[in-house]
């Protein structure tokens, strides 16, 4: 099985006086993988960079870079992408997937013991700190024995019913420990909220930047530039396809053919989309603008 | 061929038996170290070991004796040099004195080869494990390093992941502290490798001890530290040679600025190896290369020598909540556009934990055992080590694996100061998240001699040496550093907890080296080049601090004659001087907005004037002396070391009188040490653009406010009055010359020639508007403002068009002030976004 998406994802800044410099950081294409292709992607950015340019970071995502070096009053990067999706997870069974314990331990260093390269997600980050109280919230679902698979969906689960989504409840920059505490927050702190607690546990997670396809409600029509980038999880599992399972705690969902991936990171601060530093600029509006939808062949 | 040995006479050897009874009665007479503790001094009970032996012998016994006299002259030179360790970081004004014992501690040359090849050793070790960790990764693949130490170190930078920085070297300065056991053995404590801090300090504590013994230092073939630093920077040319094309590769200091903790040797090193000290808001990144914001537009600049932490080094893309650093730097690193001293991403390094696999890494490495050992070391983040070690709890210090990680950090613990409860806690505590715990085993470090005070005691030292990179790529181990002492726990030896420092002389068994980079013995054109480049926040820096110097000389010229007018009594029948003192005392912030007159209520006047001479926060004297003093603080580089005492001195001349007769005096008093920094400034500062900042500042301001005196002492018509007459030309410090030409007769035409259009005078309105334009001149663009200013040296043709002339003076100067601010200065905020 496989499905086009159609993307269209527009950030527009205003500002109130000139901004005479800028620089940007994006993580705004879509990388290649085995259930990924990037069919057509146009990045248009007004006006033109006087610099840009287009690298892999640490972790294989694209990152860009670029900068405006004469005045300008607003900012628009506009990307306009294709992207090819199959189903990646249809033949596994997280039941044979192997016990948490195992994988936890596998990671753990010994001098005999080979190394793991998933460990590099095990640790704290920036955005995820070590805390004990995601632990004991975690370990219900991971009884002894139990399959990593199973155990991490399991958690997935319960966070979806625990927390409660709400649009602008947090901003980027609120610590994870808030939303833990306040048991609300959005997509990004769900990420943070599951990875931290896979973490604390020994376990690697991966933040998951990108786009979902959302379905308009039943006979209205799709309202364009209403959806946002999304956010979800990777945890390392053998034995699944690419050892990595991907689970989405805000919809309750394993990503297939619904999800587009942009960028992989250890939490959000590795991969957010779009972030700049202006010289300038005074007042300031931000519009963004998301539209994901099947895509129809010319 | 060596020289006939002269037989000794029999005085020299009556003193030579003299000097060994003395030797040993000292021995006698110091106290021993504490049990478990390597005594440095001696070897038995009389006995000296061979480097204090000499020491003491080449101190002789008045120096010993006078060392209470030593150790006053050693704080008077730190006092009077402004040496100060930030001991809270956040309040600027709370530095501490740096502290420097009088004694040096010796190590003899068969020690010191042992230190300098084992340390040379560990810092190749420590850059093959840099470049191994960001590029092929051997040692983490093969298990000789724990992932949790290096991916999941907060010093590990993913950022810098197979980036190519210059000629490989990551590490061109590392700090290592080391310390003896029992038995004498040398062990290394810890390592720096970000940006290890003290090379200022060493440098200082150097030039202190060595002027104060200089015979003992010389007779004793000490080595000196100069080539070592040398060394260093041309280290750095080397390796961004191909980076200029040819010309001269430029650096720059980056320092956190003025609120860091150890900003006193940031300015040191800066000025010492003749690079400009920058902050990160001073350079820019464009098309990946980085450039200093100056006067004459932005320059190219090469390399950096950081004192700055990773994580605020770009807000671009680390820490988005910094102030401090430069948007983009990752970019021009990973260019490879820039070197920098030390590479991003060498932190991690600095973890206890670290130390543990060492041996087994240098085998791997470099095929040979690791030459000093490290303090036995467990990383509970390894069961079975900490399985191992958890049992002896009481045998080590529990220290935090990530030291760097604010979130997780603690001061290390001692096992053996706990009871089993306090231990078992720790145990518990260690065991909910071993990986942020490290122990390591307790080790009682050597005491060496230190001056108390009263007489010379033991004290727990711990020794921090200093390799650096040289130009042929070898590493090479300053001979000398500096001993670090315990205050009085004879456990904790730390500089924050009120330890002191030692001056660490090595002595030489071949020929001491004895080049110099003090000013005066340097390549001056070395010098000249790089002191060019003026940043626009240094410039703005001293355009201030040449403005605000002449406010402070104006203010205590004006406050000394209200106070003199006060005085007499006759204050009461000179209303329109009165009325021209106020207003002017108002303007100046002498007086409240609101005061009385100084013909309603002279008493009550006088009061307030002495009252705010004494007053922080109401804009007087004090804030100006205290905005001096920032200004100069910010552009310490450039300064000479005891100049950023004065504004201190200046205030406490001020806070100590009360009464109206005394104040008068200490205005005079402070006359003094005001004319000793102006002196400095016109006359001993190197001629650059700075400089021309500084003087420009100066001279608007005395435009502004002279040129405002006249308005007012014509407008009230105090000018037409005796003793009007006589203060404004005191205001102008022009009565010695009045009257030289003129004896006794008061005429207005006369007066105005002299303070308004004499170009012989510098206080004159046209003759410092002269001078403010012939510094402007030299300015990048300045054609404009240059234009402006001749227009004021117009000849007016009647004292009523001089009168709107003055005026002129006072707008255009105003103007004059915002244009160069404009022009010259960047004052655009920056804004972050994420999204």
């Amino acid at each position: 099985m496989m499905t086009r998406l159609s993307i269209e994802h527009s950030t527009h800044y205003d500002y109130g006086q000139d901004v005479i410099f800028s620089q940007h950081l994006g993580y705004l294409r879509a990388n290649k993988t085995p259930w990924q292709s990037v069919l057509d992607y146009q990045l248009t950015i007004t006006p033109t960079p006087d610099e840009l340019q287009v690298q892999t970071d640490a972790f294989g995502n694209d990152r860009i870079f670029f900068a405006i070096t004469h005045p300008h009053r607003a900012l628009d990067v506009h990307c306009a992408s294709t992207i090819q999706r199959t189903i990646r997870y249809a033949d596994d069974d997280l039941s044979k997937t192997p016990a948490w314990e195992v994988v936890r331990d596998s990671m753990m260093y010994s001098l005999d013991q080979p190394f793991v390269e998933a460990s590099e997600f095990v640790w704290p980050s920036p955005y995820i700190p070590w805390l004990e109280s995601l632990k004991q919230y975690a370990l219900p679902s991971f009884t002894p024995g139990r399959p990593i698979g199973l155990a991490s969906q399991d958690l997935c689960q319960r966070i979806f019913n625990d927390f409660k989504y709400e649009s602008g409840s947090t901003e980027v920059h609120t610590p994870l420990e808030v939303a833990f505490n306040n048991r609300t927050g959005v997509c990004q702190d769900f990420a943070h909220i599951m990875i931290g607690c896979l973490r604390a546990l020994g376990l690697a997670a991966k933040y998951v930047s990108g786009y979902l396809l959302t379905k308009p409600p039943e006979g209205q029509a799709r309202l364009r530039g209403a959806d946002a980038t999304h956010a979800w999880v990777s945890v390392y599992c053998p034995n699944v396809s690419g050892n990595w399972l991907e689970l989405d705690p805000t919809n309750q969902a394993i990503p297939e053919l619904d999800h587009v991936c942009l960028a992989q990171g250890r939490d959000f601060g590795d991969v957010s989309p779009l972030r700049g530093i202006i010289r300038g600029g005074g007042y300031h509006r931000l519009s963004i603008a998301v539209t994901v939808e099947p895509h129809l062949p010319d | 061929m060596s020289p006939p040995v002269e037989s000794k006479s029999s005085t020299e050897l009556r003193q030579t038996s003299e000097q060994s009874n003395w030797l040993s009665s000292l021995a006698r007479r110091i106290p021993t170290a504490k049990p478990h503790h390597f005594d440095e001094m001696r070897q038995s009970a009389t006995e000296l070991r061979a480097p204090w032996q000499s020491l003491f012998a080449q101190l002789g016994r008045e120096s010993i004796d006078r060392l209470a006299d030593y150790a006053n002259t050693v704080n008077h030179v730190i006092a009077q040099n402004g040496i100060t360790y930030n001991v809270f970081t956040d309040r600027q004004d709370q530095v501490r004195p740096w502290s420097l014992n009088p004694l040096p501690m010796v190590i003899d040359s068969d020690d010191w080869h042992l230190i300098e090849t084992s340390l040379a050793q560990r810092a190749r070790l420590l850059n093959q494990i840099v470049h191994d960790v960001y590029h092929q990764g051997d040692l983490l693949a093969a298990a000789y390093l724990p992932s949790a130490l290096v991916l999941g170190n907060p010093g590990y930078l993913h950022a810098m992941r197979n980036v190519n920085v210059p000629g490989n070297n990551y590490l061109y300065v590392i700090a290592f502290d080391v310390a003896r056991d029992e038995q004498g053995r040398w062990w290394v404590i810890g390592q720096r490798t970000q940006s290890p801090s003290g090379l200022g300090y060493v440098l200082e504590n150097r030039l202190i001890i060595s002027r104060l013994f200089p015979q003992a230092y010389r007779e004793m073939r000490v080595q000196h530290l100069a080539t070592s630093y040398r060394r260093l920077l041309a280290a750095l040319e080397t390796q961004a040679q191909s980076l200029a094309q040819g010309a001269p590769p430029r650096f720059a200091f980056l320092t956190p600025g003025p609120y860091s903790e150890t900003y006193f040797e940031h300015a040191y090193l800066a000025r010492y190896l003749g690079i400009p000290l920058v902050e990160g808001p001073d350079l820019t990144i464009r098309n990946n290369e980085v450039f200093l914001k100056t006067v004459q537009g932005l320059q190219r600049i090469h390399g950096l020598m950081r004192r700055l932490d990773d994580d605020f080094c770009d807000p671009l893309e680390l820490r988005a909540d910094s102030a401090l650093g430069i948007p983009g730097l990752l970019q021009s690193v990973r260019a490879g556009k820039v070197v920098m001293a030390n590479a991003l991403g060498t932190g991690f390094l600095e973890s206890p934990a670290v130390q543990g696999f060492l041996p087994a890494i240098c085998e791997h490495l470099l095929g040979e055992p690791l030459l000093m050992p490290s303090l036995h070391t467990w990383w509970c983040g390894e069961t079975a080590a900490w399985k191992d070690v958890s049992p002896r709890l009481q045998t080590q210090v529990i220290k935090p694996t990530f030291a760097n990680q604010t979130s997780t950090n603690f001061e290390p613990v001692i096992g053996s100061l706990l009871d089993e409860d306090a231990r078992n806690q720790w145990r518990a505590r260690i065991e909910r998240q071993p990986d942020i715990y490290t122990t390591q085993t307790y080790l009682p470090f050597s005491q060496v001699p230190t001056f108390n005070g009263h007489s010379i005691e033991p004290r727990t030292a711990m020794m921090r040496f200093y390799a650096l990179i040289g130009p042929d790529n070898q590493w090479h181990v300053m001979p000398g550093g500096m001993a670090r002492v315990a205050a009085l726990d004879p456990h904790i030896v730390s500089i924050r907890s009120g330890g002191t420092t030692l001056d660490t002389w090595v002595m030489s068994d071949t020929e001491v080296d004895s080049f110099s980079m003090l000013p005066g013995q340097t390549n001056a054109s070395h010098w000249q080049t790089d002191q060019e480049l003026v940043s626009s926040r240094s410039a703005e820096n001293l355009f201030w601090l040449g403005r605000y110097t002449e406010r402070a000389e104006a203010m205590v010229r004006l406050a000394r004659e209200t106070l003199m007018l006060l005085s007499t009594n006759r204050v009461a029948s000179l209303t329109t001087l009165n009325d021209a003192m106020t207003y002017l005392g108002r303007t100046q912030n002498l007086v409240t907005f609101d005061s009385p007159s100084m013909s309603d209520a002279p008493e009550a006047f006088g009061q307030m004037v002495i009252a705010r001479l004494q007053q922080s926060g109401c804009g007087g004297l004090m804030d100006v002396v205290q905005a001096m003093l920032n200004a100069m603080r910010s552009v310490r580089d450039r300064l000479p070391v005891d100049h950023v005492e004065i504004p201190a001195k200046i205030k406490s001349l001020l806070l100590a009188e009360k009464s109206q007769h005394d104040m008068m005096r200490v205005l005079d008093q402070v006359e003094l040490p005001l004319a000793a920094l102006v002196g400095y400034q016109l006359d001993r500062m190197t001629k650059d653009i700075g400089w021309r900042m500084l003087a420009a500042g100066r001279l608007l301001e005395r435009l502004i406010n002279q040129s405002q005196i006249v308005t007012h002492f014509f407008e009230s018509g105090a000018v037409y009055t005796e003793q009007g007459f006589d203060s404004l030309l005191t205001l102008f410090d022009s009565a010695i010359t009045y009257r030289t030409r003129y004896q006794r007769q008061q005429e207005i035409l006369p007066l105005l020639d002299l303070i308004v259009l004499d170009q012989t005078n510098p206080r004159a309105l046209h003759a410092t508007a002269s001078a403010l334009a012939e510094h402007i001149a030299h300015l990048p663009d300045s054609t404009v403002i240059c234009k402006t200013l001749a227009d004021l040296n117009r000849k007016p043709d009647s004292t009523l068009d001089m009168l709107r002339l003055v005026k002129d003076m006072t707008r255009t100067a105003l103007e004059l002030s915002d244009e160069i601010s404009h022009q010259f200065f960047a004052h655009i905020t920056e804004q972050r976004f994420t999204s």
